[in-house]
């Protein structure tokens, strides 16, 4: 093996608070496994992407293998491995959507953003120099009768125009 | 059991037996990707399609046809059925493999798994034991309707000896399997999602390890793997399968005696496989005895035997090498004899040893020397043992077979060779080390026979060195640590003037004036036969390739 090993220089832990929302959440599930998701979605909210030392953590956290988590992490298209920015947007792009005029929002994020549109394996494409953003296509967020729609981290932007998003982009 | 009506076949098979194997113990394949009877069964190649019969829904009673939807062979099972579910008033189960839609069936995933395979069989490890060329030949379509761009996922390295391309994995997961059931290690996962899955170890996001496929019974990885994805670094293009011929025999690493299949070309060994054996090892072997046969094709081999003059070992010929022996051994005393077998040697090897001792130089000091025990590695489904010989369990029995005989071990032998004028040392165990204790009481000796494979510490303190054989040159038997009596055969052959053991010892016994003539191992396996009560049963005939266990 010419290849070496990864050497996790700062081990990753939750702070306080989300140690205690990670207490509260285990008791929710059967085996500790299957709480694999929302632990993953705790730790990339604290660490913002999930790095080596992250999968290393909740893999002994749950008690699977850390090839459990990666496997998960890369299936999942929520869950980063590379820095993204501050906002992380996402545009959908699924019939509705592109029926609506989905392409008009998305250029025009694109031209006030002045950043290309990040794709799976590269995130850093479309996130902005200053790391304030990051604009990824998806598909269906599940709002196709207020397309077309855009999600800001966690929040959901309806019956979108170009006029609009700078409002909501004003806004943030 | 359960009565089958299997395509034209009546079977009767046991309850609970899947449908892959009932077809397999009566000559019919079932192509399989996914499904290895060591390991769990998802389901998930396709591949094992059968149109399962039964009642028709809505249709008079007693009319039976082919179920609407086929059945994965691997997972479905069959077993007696109560009386008024019969199918056509007697059977349990009518299941076809090979019915105009089973054959289609095939011929679509066949095509769905070769999307983004690509087609590099000629210069693929695999080509020629390869199931998913192999299957395309014969359940495969002739032409391809694909004109779309290929996925093509990196070569990776997986460990120190297993390489991934994944381009040619169909995703059977039998390896992540493997490393999560059989070795308990896990470090195998699919990355990414639908036709972008990919085998891997886990990484950094830029493809730094954080642990890798090193446990010890990663190779076995490469043997499961049913396509040319997982290969072997130390086979790598070294060689077509179907140049190379193939003997059974058994894994000489250590005492659990795994069954193997050697395979080898005149030059020499080029790998070795594990064979199933139900008791013993299943389907696997670990590492250290896949990997650890690389000393047999050795340059450094002994070819010659050496005599020692003017305090250097010099090359001699086989005549003068024995007449020296005989000068000395005619000299001393019997009780100032110890004679020392090999844990590494064959039952037949030691039997001849122990005979020479008890009834030509009429001692009964023999000794058992051998590899120095190693760690024992214990995993879910497999153990590596500590004593790292395959045969001390019969060579202790046979050496202390004869009346009278006394077998030495550790520190017992060591005090007794001390004191001895003559020691003559059969070793063959590969790089063994000497201890301070050892290596005094070999100094003491006066005039010291070895017989080895190699040159080691052993062997530079020697007066003759004899030029014996490894696991890979004889036929014999070699016991286990739980009592299994297994054959090893003779492969290659020995290098140079080197000779197999017991012919050495048998013709020092002829030297000496001692009346022994066996031709080949099975007569002294006979002998052994005979006279050792354990292994009343124990002739070649009876072994075969299954094994004895003693009783």
């Amino acid at each position: 093996m010419s290849e070496e090993l990864i050497q996790i220089e700062t081990p990753f832990a939750f702070n306080a608070e989300n140690q205690r929302e990670f207490d509260e959440l285990i008791g929710r599930y059967p085996i500790k496994e299957a709480a694999m998701l929302p632990t993953l979605h705790l730790a990339q909210r604290q660490a913002g992407y999930i790095t080596p030392a992250v999968m290393k953590y909740v893999a002994e956290l749950l008690e699977v293998t850390v090839m459990k988590v990666k496997d998960v992490v890369t299936f999942y298209p929520m869950f980063f491995e590379e820095p993204v920015g501050e906002y992380v947007i996402r545009v959908c792009h699924t019939l509705p959507c592109a029926l609506r005029d989905c392409k008009v929002v998305l250029d025009h994020l694109k031209a006030k953003l002045d950043t290309d549109i990040a794709s799976e394996t590269n995130l850093a494409k479309g996130t902005t120099a200053d790391g304030k953003f990051t604009l990824m296509k998806v598909e269906c967020l599940a709002s196709c009768d207020v397309a077309p729609v855009i999600m800001v981290n966690d929040d959901l932007y309806k019956n979108l125009t170009p006029e609009k998003v700078d409002e909501v982009l004003d806004n943030l | 059991m359960a009565l089958v009506k299997l395509n034209d076949l009546e079977i009767e098979v046991e309850d609970g037996t899947n449908i892959v194997e009932a077809a397999r113990q009566h000559g019919i394949e079932v192509p399989h990707y996914c499904y290895h009877p060591g390991l769990s069964r998802p389901a998930n190649c396709r591949m094992c399609l059968v149109e399962p019969y039964g009642p028709i829904p809505g249709a008079p009673p007693g009319t039976i046809g082919p179920a609407r939807q086929l059945a994965t062979g691997c997972t479905t099972t069959v077993r007696t059925a109560p009386p008024d579910r019969k199918l056509d008033d007697k059977y349990d189960a009518i299941v076809q493999t090979d019915s105009p839609r089973v054959k289609k069936a095939r011929e679509d995933i066949l095509e769905f798994l070769l999307v983004h395979h690509p087609l590099d069989c000629p210069v693929c490890d695999q080509a020629g034991e390869c199931d998913l060329q192999d299957y395309s030949y014969r359940h495969g379509s002739d032409k391809s309707r694909y004109l779309e761009v290929k996925n093509v996922p990196p070569k990776k390295d997986l460990g120190p000896d297993v390489l991934l391309y994944s381009t040619r994995c169909v995703v059977c997961t039998r390896c992540i399997r493997f490393a999560e059931e059989v070795s308990g290690t896990g470090e195998l996962g699919l990355i990414n999602r639908g036709s972008h899955d990919e085998i891997d170890i886990p990484r950094s996001h830029e493809g730094v390890p954080l642990q890798v496929l090193d446990n010890k019974l990663a190779g076995n990885v490469v043997d499961i793997c049913p396509v040319g994805a997982l290969i072997s670094k130390d086979f790598l293009f070294k060689s077509r399968p179907w140049f190379m011929e193939k003997a059974n025999s058994v894994c000489s690493g250590c005492s659990v005696g795994c069954n193997i299949t050697v395979e080898y070309k005149a030059d020499g060994v080029y790998r070795l496989k594990p064979r199933f054996h139900e008791d013993i090892n299943q389907h696997w072997m670990c590492d250290d005895g896949r990997l650890g046969y690389h000393y047999v094709n050795s340059d450094d081999r002994l070819q010659l035997p050496l005599k020692r003059v003017d305090d250097e070992l010099m090359p001699t010929h086989w005549a003068d090498a024995l007449t020296v022996i005989q000068e000395q051994l005619s000299e001393v005393a019997a009780e100032d004899i110890v004679v020392i077998g090999s844990a590494q040697g064959t039952n037949e090897d030691n039997y001849v040893l122990q005979q020479f001792a008890h009834d030509v130089l009429q001692t009964t000091q023999l000794g058992l020397f051998g590899q120095l025990p190693g760690e024992e590695h214990k995993f879910p489904q497999f153990t590596i043992e500590a004593d790292k010989n395959p045969n001390t369990a019969g060579a202790r029995t046979i050496l202390g077979s004869a009346n009278g005989n006394v077998v030495l071990e550790d520190e017992a032998l060591w005090e007794k060779v001390s004191g001895a004028k003559v020691v003559y040392l059969v070793s063959g165990a590969p790089e063994r080390p000497l201890e301070d204790a050892e290596k005094a009481a070999l100094e003491n000796v006066e005039f010291l026979i070895v017989q080895d494979i190699l040159p080691s510490e052993v062997t530079q303190l020697a007066d003759v060195v004899l030029p014996g054989t490894t696991f890979a040159e004889k036929d014999g038997t070699f016991t286990n640590s739980t009592g299994w009596v297994q054959r090893i055969r003779k492969t290659i052959d020995p290098p140079g003037e080197a000779r197999v053991d017991w012919e050495i010892t048998q013709q020092l016994a002829k030297q000496l004036g001692g009346e022994m003539n066996y031709h080949f191992a099975g007569e002294i396996a006979l002998a052994i036969a005979e006279n050792v009560p354990d292994y009343a049963d124990t002739t070649h005939q009876k072994i075969g390739d299954a094994g004895i266990k003693l009783a």
